[in-house]
């Protein structure tokens, strides 16, 4: 028969398996840190070209890269949320 | 690695370069009745980054066209010598519109250039997205 106290004790065993690993691997960190970059790039090119300091070329060379920049992180975004909600449909 | 966007760079540079060109031909042709103006030459070069070639091109210095001016016969103009002639400018306007056609098809070019690697950057992603 289980008792409440045993549940506890296992769930209390249990726990550190589920847990969330520390911190983020250092490939996704460095990634993040590039996405972050570009996107201060095209800030930066948008607010040299209202003023004049930048050309327009550099402006839409930017603005593509950030394009693609975006489309990266958002596609990966989408693939781990869908990985994850996988594993929350997994049956136990 | 190979940025999918690298082509992109490369095209900016050309359009960068047509656009020094463009601007060369203008000079050119607002100074066209000039007396005295030589006609400005733009040489392209290949852009060298720690002594390797980028593949980037750039506009070099400006030149002077170093073909003779023409002697224009107005013995009334201000600029006239005794024998009532006063040195042009050497530029050929039929010459520089055609320069500027081929810079704007140039130009051109570079812009299909960026898009196409736009799209295949694009659509490389869209491999992972469905």
């Amino acid at each position: 028969m289980i008792s409440p106290m045993i549940a506890a004790t296992a769930y209390d065993r249990a726990r550190p398996a589920i847990a969330p690993a520390e911190g983020l691997p250092q490939g996704v960190t460095n990634a993040a840190a590039d996405f972050a970059r570009v996107m201060e790039q095209v800030d930066l090119a948008a607010a040299g070209a209202m003023t004049g300091s930048t050309e327009t070329h550099e402006l839409v060379h930017s603005i593509a890269r950030a394009e693609i920049a975006l489309e990266t992180a958002v596609a990966i975004r989408d693939k781990v949320v869908e990985a994850y909600q996988e594993i929350l449909r997994m049956p136990v | 690695m190979t940025d999918p966007l690298s082509a992109t760079e490369l095209a900016i540079s050309g359009m960068k370069s047509q656009a020094v060109r463009l601007r060369h031909i203008s000079e050119n042709i607002a100074n066209a009745d000039t007396p005295g103006y030589r006609r400005k030459l733009v040489a392209f070069h290949q852009q060298v980054e720690f002594g390797r070639a980028t593949g980037a091109v750039t506009a070099g210095p400006t030149r002077l066209d170093r073909r003779e001016l023409p002697r224009i016969h107005d013995p009334s103009h201000p600029l006239a010598d005794d024998q009532g002639y006063y040195a042009g400018s050497n530029v050929d306007l039929i010459v520089e519109i055609a320069d500027a056609k081929e810079a704007g098809r140039s130009y051109e070019a570079n812009l299909r250039i960026f898009e196409q690697s736009r799209q295949m950057g694009s659509a490389l992603l869209d491999l992972i997205r469905r």
